[in-house]
């Protein structure tokens, strides 16, 4: 049972102008299944390791549970981490390594065992608990430091890109282990991670970091369907929305001859700051492929990716600004060839208009 | 790759072996033949069996000897080992982790340049310079600091410490390769297991004793087995510094001083050499028996 909350938190490293984390505000309730998730150096990790008190915070407050914990040292935190590469103690069995803390805090031997056990059980690890670290594989490894971190029933889990050792497809099991797993246990977690796959399929929220600053924090869902900003739009979602900077005009988004209409609203908040331009985006599911038609977009297909249940085609436009790229998803029975051209329609339903200046969501 | 197979052959493997095979095993293997003769270092000799070693065997002063060895034996290592592990600590881990990065206690760089320092000295200059800081009267670094009503101590012309005082120099000459040794190997001890440990809750001590330690096991190990063979040795420091080369009263006298001795002073090489047979097979047997004892606790980390 625990909240966290980070206050206007911020990170400067000594000898660097620009915070690595700046005035973080995030409130994380109860029982909830926060995920970070950003390009790497976006101060994600830095985030989480100021939470378990491994990284100084210069500016602002940390609280767990209403509990000022800024300058707390990290054994007094009630954390439990797990960390990229396990940090495993190599000189231990894995019963060892999951009874450390427990040890060190006294607990008695009857209680540890017991909490090991338990443990083990939960991650199948029971035959390997006589075993060093070393005689175990990485999926092995990384359900130990799930483990060690289990036992201590900590008030908050802290797990920092915890699947990136593991090959694609133990990663996408232990994804849906660990998510089990936490709404089980039913402790409050941070997990950090780059891929917006495992934000998406995991977290309960999502926080999207960029260059040290909270972009937004929302569902999953809302995430994908309405993104705060440019760079949420295109780092969220797989292939990355089709995003272009367009003039504009009374009634809408030039698209070279095709014209998106757009709401007289939406044209007067994009005029401000705009330059005369607005940022139009649409993702690669939310386009028709269309028969020749002057209200359609012609794009030449470089690529087309068969994904067995659909495809991706990959193909560029000429626009009056250049060349640009796009995809659409099509189903596969309508799959082009290279270098046919097709004619796309975004779906106006499903458009993402941001200001070309700021980059916010209209 | 054929035609440079052989100059490489001969110019890194076969010229330091024959320079070992002369000088080293040569050296050896002539050191057993002496040892069971009569030998004087000078002239012919004949042979004598086992002669030397009958006498080696009722001889007092090599009895003394060998309890001095045991005691540096005893002794050096440990302490060198515990003051080496403690400074290392210091310097790597002991400043705590705040910041993000565990690091060693204010100034730890200067330190770290400054422990090894002792380790640029030849053997022969730390003699000369710990002669004068043992000084037995007002002259000596020591004795000059203590106040003037202090009876001067005696340091090395004394019985009972002249041994320690030997000691506490090879102690000081050690420590500061050891703690270069040391800092690397908790180098190479990964970032995360000390914030892993941090989290679990393990204070400064335990880290050092549950972590770090047992982590270390390996280059303890190697430490110890030098530190041991040097504590055989000892030969520079008693020959420069002891009164009469072992003295006074063979209160410091050593193995290595009697071969010496024997070999050039009394004129008994093949005694000497006898004395040398015994050495060795002590250090191998040290070295074997460390290996052993010791493998059964190591980690394979």
């Amino acid at each position: 049972m625990a909240t966290v909350t980070y206050d206007k938190a911020s990170r400067i490293y000594p000898g660097s102008e620009r915070p690595a984390v700046n005035e973080l505000n995030l409130e994380i309730g109860d029982v909830e299944f926060l995920v970070l998730v950003g390009p790497s150096g976006c101060g994600k990790s830095t985030s989480l390791r100021m939470l378990a008190g491994l990284e100084d915070v210069d500016r602002g407050r940390i609280l767990i549970n209403e509990k000022d914990v800024t300058h707390l040292p990290p054994k007094s935190r009630d954390i439990a981490m797990v960390f990229q590469n396990y940090a495993l103690y190599p000189h231990m069995t894995v019963y060892e390594n999951m009874a450390f803390a427990l040890k060190l805090r006294k607990t008695p031997k009857s209680e540890i065992d017991r909490a090991v056990k338990e443990a083990a059980a939960l991650l199948q690890l029971e035959e390997y608990l006589s075993r060093k670290p070393k005689a175990l594989s990485g999926g092995q490894r990384q359900r130990v430091a799930m483990g060690r971190a289990i036992v201590r029933q900590p008030q908050v889990f802290l797990m920092d890109e915890p699947l990136s050792n593991l090959d694609a497809k133990l990663r996408v099991q232990t994804r849906s282990q660990i998510a089990s797993l936490q709404a089980k246990l039913g402790v409050t977690t941070v997990y950090v991670t780059h891929d917006q796959v495992e934000a998406m399929t995991m977290g309960h929220r999502v926080a999207v970091m960029l260059d040290g600053v909270l972009q937004q924090v929302d569902t999953p869902r809302a995430l994908y369907d309405t993104p705060g900003n440019v760079f949420v739009a295109g780092f969220m979602g797989s292939p990355a929305m089709n995003i272009k900077t367009v003039p504009l005009n009374e009634t809408g988004a030039h698209f070279g001859a095709l014209n998106i209409p757009l709401t007289r609203e939406q044209v007067a908040a994009a005029r401000e700051g705009g330059d005369g331009k607005v940022t139009v985006g649409f993702r690669p599911e939310a386009a028709d492929v269309v028969g020749e038609s002057a209200d359609a977009l012609p794009i030449v297909v470089d690529l087309v990716e068969d994904l067995g249940s659909d495809a991706n085609v990959y193909g560029h436009a000429d626009l009056p600004g250049g060349s640009e790229r796009f995809v659409v998803r099509t189903e596969r029975r309508n799959m082009p060839h290279m270098g046919e051209t097709v004619y796309i329609r975004p779906q106006t339903t499903a458009l993402h208009v941001f200001n070309a200046g700021s980059g916010i969501r209209i | 790759m054929r035609h440079g197979k052989y100059p490489f052959i001969i110019g890194f493997l076969a010229v330091p072996v024959a320079l070992y095979a002369i000088f080293v095993v040569g050296a050896y293997l002539q050191m057993f033949r002496l040892s069971l003769t009569d030998w004087s270092g000078y002239g012919t000799f004949k042979d004598i069996g086992f002669d030397n070693f009958v006498k080696l065997w009722n001889d007092e002063v090599i009895w003394t000897a060998l309890r001095h060895n045991g005691f540096l034996l005893l002794v050096m290592p440990i302490v060198t080992i515990a003051i080496a592990l403690l400074f290392a600590f210091l310097l790597n881990v002991g400043g705590g982790s705040k910041g993000g990065m565990t690091r060693g206690v204010w100034g730890s760089k200067i330190y770290r340049v400054v422990f090894f320092f002792p380790q640029l000295l030849a053997l022969a200059l730390v003699a000369v310079i710990f002669q004068r800081v043992y000084g037995p009267d007002k002259s000596g670094m020591i004795n000059g600091l203590l106040p003037d009503s202090w009876e001067p101590w005696l340091f090395l012309a004394d019985e009972k410490w002249a041994l320690t005082c030997i000691l506490i120099v090879l102690i000081w000459q050690a420590v500061g390769f050891y703690v270069v040794l040391f800092s690397a190997g908790m180098g190479s001890i990964g970032q995360e297991i000390y914030e892993a440990a941090a989290l679990d809750g393990a204070s400064r001590i335990t880290l050092f004793f549950k972590i770090t330690l047992p982590l270390l096991w390996g280059n303890i190990q190697v430490a110890w087995i030098y530190l041991g063979i040097a504590a055989f040795d000892a030969f520079a420091l008693v020959n420069i510094m002891t009164v009469n080369q072992g003295g006074p009263n063979n209160s410091t006298q050593v193995l290595s001083m009697q071969i010496y001795l024997n070999a050039f002073k009394y004129s008994q090489a093949g005694y000497a050499s006898a004395i040398g047979v015994v050495l060795f097979f002590l250090a191998l047997s040290f070295a074997w028996l460390t290996l052993r004892v010791t493998r059964s606790d190591s980690v394979e980390a």
